[in-house]
């Protein structure tokens, strides 16, 4: 009962967040349906089971990155205006017939490839058959620091690169 | 360990619908309790009694953005530690937890290097100084004196 | 030690007959029906003691400030002026709203909105007691961390909608200041996750003790400093003085909510105040041993065995305990962020950044390497166990 209303709420809000995102002119608008939609995916995470990873989605996404792209947006001024003082558009029409005529039909060739692919493993399970959700964080512990522990020292390396990236590109430049 | 469902979550959906609630309740009382008398004046952006000019969304200094990007980094760092810190006892008590301190530490001192580059280059500093080139410095000098 | 709300009452006969005669009534199975109940209830007690927490808190604000400034402070309303915060409330609602004309006027709506919405759902994992957590999730302080940062976004969104320059400034000094003392308080609960061994705030205070020697505080050096980097992090993440300055009055007016009239203000300000006793409250759960009562008197055996009490009693007697060791160390942590606000002057902004980046987070993480060596080390025990046996062993000559 309560999980088809997480389930049903979430994905509602993923959903509507992502086709906000798509539709809306407004660049700020863009990234408060973009935080809606990934708070939905990380109800979408627990409702799987997956809590630290809905967690993490949280804190990392709904927390970090739509802050950044908030202070992105302020870079260009972040007004409503479709176009900016030099009278560019920000966000080109792409709403003429041709291109829905061309995105409809590679949706469907997609979705029709990738269902031909995946149905292998949408069985759905019936109540019992799966092991009783515990917690996830330890599984993930776990596997970090033994069978995975490459790729958890590896990501501090490309964390670093990130940092000094970032900071490279936005000193100033000298002369 | 009992099993886990998901009525855990149940309170966060109800805590966040009563916020919402609650937003409403209270703005649709006002709404019937207060006055409405607009005009233009009081419409007016607050700028200490002057007349506004412009809008105030402008291109703001890159120094936010760089900020968050630094943050985003320990995020993401925060947010691969602590799994490996909620186990960390577990293998102390199995005698494997210098495997983990190992790792643990390799993984913080990466990190600290960044940090040191970034402290040392100046990109930690809110007001930032640069180096003038010598033609700007001669530059200022001319104008100065031209004063 | 029971998890959340609904499994401390499901221990109780009554609640269980409760639900066995609802699901006779209704004909179908009511346990899922009655977990809702249950959890509603919880929830709407605690947003309302919340609210009153809040407003009381404006009260106190108010009056600690006029005592320290030798005043009298708010005194006219009730006795001793304590139902002012009422009347402020009525004075909100009565308020003429005003949209300023050039702001986009769905964000505008929508900032006090997230950071109610954000504030209220971090109240699903604060510990009260053990019985009166209403989610004790895995991930706790994790989730925590992740639905408070919605205020960023809400004061950052609340300062850009109104358009106007001083909120402008306001809601970008706001966010980025609440972005950046996440760093230092997420490293510094880091340090508690490596000793508790576990994310839950169930597992956090599962580890402490009644008696402050057992508080992880002074389990060790490295998280006694932990604690007041967590505490000044605490304060710039609220945005109170001496880091006010997405709200600074003396210079920007009054920051990102100068806009902002009536009820909407009101909601920022309820937000803000409840944001505040929640990271007290995550404050005294992590560091000074939440809701634990010396001598185990939380978990009412006691009452039973030596008063003769039933059980169903002593256990709610432990409960009301708990409820007040929590409330009393959150209150106190409360009252020193109220005293900190009237004692220490506002710091500038380059200031407030590199007071996060070149001292707070070198800070954290040093604690974080020493607290990580610590548990290696000692496996796990506290300063005081380790000292204990350094002296048994050396005066004892081996008892064990």
């Amino acid at each position: 009962m309560f999980e088809n209303t997480l389930f049903f709420l979430s994905a509602t809000l993923t959903i509507v967040g992502a086709a906000g995102v798509v539709f809306s002119k407004n660049l700020m608008h863009a990234c408060v349906l973009l935080l809606g939609s990934l708070f939905g995916i990380a109800g979408l995470y627990a409702t799987i089971g997956a809590d630290f990873l809905a967690a993490s989605q949280l804190v990392i996404y709904a927390g970090g990155v739509v802050i950044l792209m908030l202070f992105a947006v302020m870079l260009t001024g972040g007004s409503a205006d479709s176009s900016n003082k030099f009278g560019i558009e920000k966000i080109p029409g792409m709403g003429s017939t041709k291109t829905y005529v061309i995105a409809g039909f590679s949706v469907l060739v997609i979705s029709f490839t990738i269902l031909k692919l995946m149905a292998n493993f949408m069985k759905s399970y019936k109540a019992g058959e799966l092991p009783a959700f515990s917690s996830t964080v330890e599984e993930i512990g776990t596997l970090l620091v033994t069978d995975h522990v490459l790729a958890f020292e590896i990501s501090s390396i490309l964390l670093l690169g990130a940092l000094v990236g970032a900071a490279v590109i936005a000193r100033p430049r000298k002369g | 360990m009992t099993a886990y469902t998901l009525d855990v979550y149940m309170p966060v959906i109800i805590l966040m619908s009563l916020a919402v609630g609650l937003v409403l309740v209270s703005v649709f009382f006002a709404q019937i309790l207060r006055p409405f008398k607009p005009s233009s004046l009081k419409e007016q952006a607050y700028e200490c009694g002057e007349d506004p000019v412009g809008t105030a969304w402008s291109n703001f200094n890159v120094r936010f953005y760089v900020v968050s990007l630094i943050f985003i980094v320990f995020d993401v760092e925060g947010a691969l530690m602590f799994p490996v810190a909620a186990i960390f006892r577990k293998f102390v008590a199995i005698g494997e937890g210098a495997v983990l301190v190992g790792s643990l530490l390799v993984f913080i001192s990466v990190l600290v290097f960044g940090i040191i580059y970034c402290w040392s280059k100046g990109d930690l500093d809110w007001v930032r100084s640069f180096q003038l080139s010598d033609e700007q410095v001669n530059q200022l000098k001319g104008i100065e004196e031209k004063a | 030690m029971s998890p959340s709300l609904n499994e401390y009452l499901n221990q109780f006969e009554g609640h269980q007959k409760v639900i066995a005669t609802v699901t006779e009534v209704l004909g179908f199975d009511a346990t899922g029906l009655m977990t809702f109940i249950v959890f509603f209830t919880g929830a709407f007690v605690v947003v309302n003691v919340m609210a009153l927490v809040g407003g009381l808190g404006t009260y106190a604000e108010r009056k600690i400030s006029a005592d320290i400034q030798l005043r009298q402070g708010p005194n006219r309303v009730g006795p001793y002026g304590l139902l002012q915060f009422l009347a402020d409330g009525v004075k909100m609602i009565m308020k003429e709203d005003i949209f300023p004309a050039q702001a986009d006027k769905t964000l505008f709506n929508l900032a006090p909105l997230l950071a109610l919405i954000g504030v209220f759902a971090t109240l699903a994992v604060v510990p009260f007691s053990s019985g009166l957590t209403l989610a004790n999730l895995n991930v706790g302080v994790f989730y925590l961390i992740g639905v408070s940062s919605l205020v960023g976004v809400a004061v950052f969104l609340g300062g850009y909608s109104a358009n106007s320059k001083w909120s402008m400034l306001g809601g970008m000094r706001g966010a980025s200041q609440i972005i950046s003392y996440e760093v230092p308080v997420t490293i510094s609960i880091l340090t508690i996750v490596l000793i508790s061994g576990g994310m839950s705030f169930g597992s956090f205070v599962g580890g402490q003790g009644g008696f402050p020697h057992e508080w992880y505080i002074f389990h060790n050096p490295f998280t006694f400093i932990g604690f007041f980097v967590f505490f000044v992090g605490m304060l710039a993440e609220t945005n109170r003085a001496p880091f006010d300055l997405p709200e600074a009055e003396s210079e920007l007016v009054s920051g990102y909510h100068t806009e902002y009239t009536g009820m909407r203000f009101g909601l920022f300000a309820l937000a803000e105040y409840i944001e505040v006793f929640v990271l007290c409250g995550v404050a005294a759960a992590a560091f000074l041993g939440g809701y634990r009562v010396p001598f185990n008197l939380g978990d009412g055996v006691v009452f039973v065995e030596k008063l003769g009490l039933p059980p169903i009693i002593g256990k709610n007697i432990g409960q009301v305990l708990q409820l007040g060791a929590f409330l009393t160390k959150t209150l106190f942590l409360y009252y020193v962020v109220i005293w900190v606000r009237w004692t220490f002057p506002r710091i500038r902004v380059d200031q407030v950044m590199t007071i996060c980046w070149k001292y707070l987070t070198p800070l954290a993480l040093f604690n974080l390497v020493g607290v990580t060596i610590w548990v290696f080390a000692f496996d796990g025990h506290s300063i005081w166990d380790v000292l204990g046996h350094m002296l048994s062993s050396g005066s004892g000559g081996g008892h064990h």
